[in-house]
């Protein structure tokens, strides 16, 4: 037998010693390559073109940092970000991940330019509906398939500039303003609170007149909405929607207490010149940072119910030209670390998160107006699931201001409205 | 074909070349799609004949717009025209010509959007300087953009304030061309100023008038940026267009190209027939 195998001479290494070794050194090279592989760059498409988007910037920075995961961000102004989806995606040209409000889901859907994404890979990245607040986790739906998943709440609240309520005589002695709980109980303060040029109530940013937003909350709290519940006609003539068409006609024309369309309501908040200001939680950080003495408080009940506007922001993922596993990875890879670190996005952008798990955070309760905005996410509520809701809602912006600029009584406003609607195409 | 000509065409060729691809071709593929059902994220578009062209006689926004357009062109003219005109005789001589054409050049420099966030900053019923200073005055604030029977005339004190410069500098140009030698001859026979500027000026000004009142009224059939900063189109549809109204059809409601070719084809339509008749009322040969 021949043993020269086995005999290992003084200063030689043995054959099994040099397969072993030259196997380790093998494994070692190959994970040194793997470690010194480029992971993938994504392309991510949003709107945050406010404060919001600095915030972004900084946690992407720390999401590649810690994860090796680069992302190049697009950020464009919402109309122009949907636009830019719309011819990008089918041209093979979108990117690996959008944000996007929740009424732009079922219209994406709808026309191709979002994946739908399976439960099996939803529940295997770790989401789950339950950790998630019910209009929000729904709101990435359409037609019983999922196509985003929800990041946090933009929402309408109360903002009360207290310079404005004291003057009123609406502060308290415990230094606490007045409240309204009633659609009348507002109409008298805001009467009171209004003189010359310092209106006393407002919904709306830059032009109260045209604000859907706004009216589609008073719809919603009034049981009414933009489609009826089977989605096939205008909802607009229902006697709900009238009644809330005829508040909208009242406020600036009978009742004199809100200014006139085309106004910067945020401006005039900040200026000291309106006292009830209802408008989205975007605001309240540059209240703060104008240093404007406000108050934050639940979105008042002004018809039978107590819903509040809220359009969650969506994480989904545009179809590819050809698919790309390694990028889909690092796209969801960056969708849970932003759920993970959510509650760093909320205390830094302002935007309480759709997932529940932040919402306990002592930092975030600890912050009024935070607080405010968990306070009423039961009430939370979105825009119908039908894709022709944004196309409503265009529609529905000249009608509103007529009616609130008195070009147009409301009835025959929200009649004429209502054919528009009717009449948009499939 | 001579040496000559086919050497000329190939100079022409790249200039023509990418007027073919970037020009002609999207005119005629906006022409085809005028008579499609074309809508983006639709799987197929199919042939619709006059569809879009018959429902736009029905569309009772689209005559609104097609109203608002042809105001705005008629009423913003007159002070385009005249503005300019007055500014540029009076910068045409003097010392401090230069700064001052440069002064009123300056507003042109910016941008549409600029100049509609300005402006609307400065017209705001509740902090904007502009009521500050009226109510200061006694004259109750108003809102100058969300009154039906202001707004367009405030869009278009806008679009003045904007291209005066531009305007005043082609104007300037045109007067500087007119020989001084017949305004002394005026001045020998003892005509006035006045006399002067309607025989001699006036007629000797009418290329560049023609190409200011052609130019504008261009510009003003597809007036959207400002429409679109500072009023949406509102207060209700009292300022809408129709490029806004063709703009929103194609990026803003359904993404239906064939209905936004349409309206783009019978705006291309309306535009071709007021420069036809503007050249047909303006020509004339001018000698100096």
């Amino acid at each position: 037998m021949d043993t020269s195998d086995h005999v290992v001479e003084p200063g030689s290494v043995s054959r099994r010693a040099f397969v072993a070794g030259a196997a380790s050194v093998g494994v070692a090279a190959w994970a040194r390559r793997a470690a010194a592989q480029p992971k993938a760059t994504i392309t991510y498409w949003n709107g945050l073109t406010g404060a919001d988007g600095k915030v972004m910037d900084e946690l992407i920075d720390r999401f590649t940092r810690e994860t090796g995961i680069r992302i190049e961000q697009q950020r464009l102004p919402w109309a122009d970000l949907y636009a830019k989806l719309q011819v990008a995606v089918p041209a093979g040209e979108g990117p690996d991940l959008a944000l996007i409000h929740t009424v732009e889901v079922p219209h994406f859907a709808n026309d191709g330019v979002l994946e739908a994404i399976d439960d099996a890979t939803t529940t295997g990245k770790g989401f789950r509906g339950e950790d998630y607040l019910p209009a929000t986790w729904q709101g990435g739906t359409f037609q019983g398939k999922r196509y985003s998943l929800p990041l946090d709440v933009p929402q309408h609240i109360l903002y009360l500039n207290m310079k404005v309520m004291k003057d009123g005589g609406l502060v308290g002695a415990d230094g606490r303003p007045r409240v309204p709980a009633s659609r009348d109980e507002l109409v008298t303060m805001a009467k009171r609170l209004t003189k010359a040029d310092t209106f006393g109530f407002a919904i709306g940013t830059v032009n109260p007149g045209r604000y859907t937003w706004g009216f589609h909350n008073l719809l919603w709290q009034n049981g009414a909405n933009i489609y009826s519940a089977d989605l096939k006609r205008a909802g607009v003539t229902d006697p709900a929607a009238l009644e809330v068409a005829g508040f909208w006609e009242a406020l600036p024309n009978q009742h004199k207490v809100v200014p006139p369309a085309n106004t910067s309501c945020r401006d005039a908040f900040i200026a000291g010149r309106l006292g009830m200001w209802i408008a989205g939680s975007w605001n309240f950080s540059g209240l703060r940072e104008a240093k404007v003495d406000f108050v934050a408080v639940p979105m008042p009940r002004l018809f039978k119910q107590a819903v509040v506007w809220a359009m969650p922001h969506q994480y989904s993922f545009p179809k590819p030209k050809a698919a790309d596993r390694a990028k889909r990875e690092a796209a969801w890879a960056h969708v849970r670390w932003m759920t993970d670190n959510v509650a760093e996005w909320t205390l830094k952008a302002g935007q309480v998160s759709a997932s529940r798990k932040a919402h306990g955070d002592p930092r975030i309760t600890g912050d009024p107006v935070l607080r405010a905005l968990l306070a009423q996410a039961p009430s939370w509520q979105v825009g119908q699931p039908t894709p022709k809701w944004v196309a409503a809602e265009n529609v529905t912006r000249p009608v509103i201001e007529a009616i609130y600029t008195g070009q147009k009584p409301a009835r025959a406003a929200m009649e004429d409205l209502a054919r528009q609607i009717n009449a948009l195409p499939d | 074909m001579s040496r000559q000509t086919r050497v000329a065409y190939a100079f022409l060729a790249p200039g023509l070349l990418l007027f073919a691809v970037y020009r002609l071709y999207p005119l005629l593929e906006g022409l085809r799609l005028s008579f499609t059902n074309a809508r983006l994220g639709r799987a197929s578009e199919q042939w619709i004949g006059l569809a879009n062209y018959t429902r736009l006689l029905e569309d009772g926004r689209f005559h609104v717009s097609l109203w608002n357009t042809a105001f705005y062109t008629v009423a913003s003219t007159l002070p385009i025209l005249a503005v300019p005109l007055a500014l540029a005789l009076a910068l045409n001589r003097g010392r401090l010509r230069t700064l001052l054409r440069s002064v009123f050049f300056f507003p042109f420099t910016l941008s549409v959007v600029t100049v509609g966030l300005a402006w609307l900053w400065l017209l705001d019923p509740v902090v904007g300087p502009f009521n500050y200073y009226l109510r200061g005055l006694g004259v109750p604030a108003r809102s100058w953009l969300a009154d039906p029977q202001t707004a367009m005339w405030t869009i278009i004190l806008t679009t003045v304030w904007w291209v005066t410069g531009y305007y005043l500098v082609i104007y300037l140009a045109g007067l500087q061309d007119i020989p001084r030698d017949l305004y002394e001859a005026a001045a020998l026979d003892g005509a006035s100023a006045w006399r002067s500027f309607w025989t001699i000026t006036l007629p000797l000004l009418r290329p560049v008038l023609l190409f200011v009142v052609v130019t504008h009224v261009i510009g003003s059939f597809q007036l959207f940026g400002q429409v679109f900063v500072l009023t949406g189109g509102g207060p209700g549809d009292a300022t809408r267009t129709v490029v806004q109204h063709l703009y929103e059809a194609a990026f803003q409601n359904f993404f239906q190209f064939g209905a936004a070719s349409a309206m783009a084809w019978v705006l291309f339509a309306v535009i071709l027939v007021f420069s036809m008749l503007q050249f047909r009322l303006l020509r004339g040969h001018t000698e100096y």
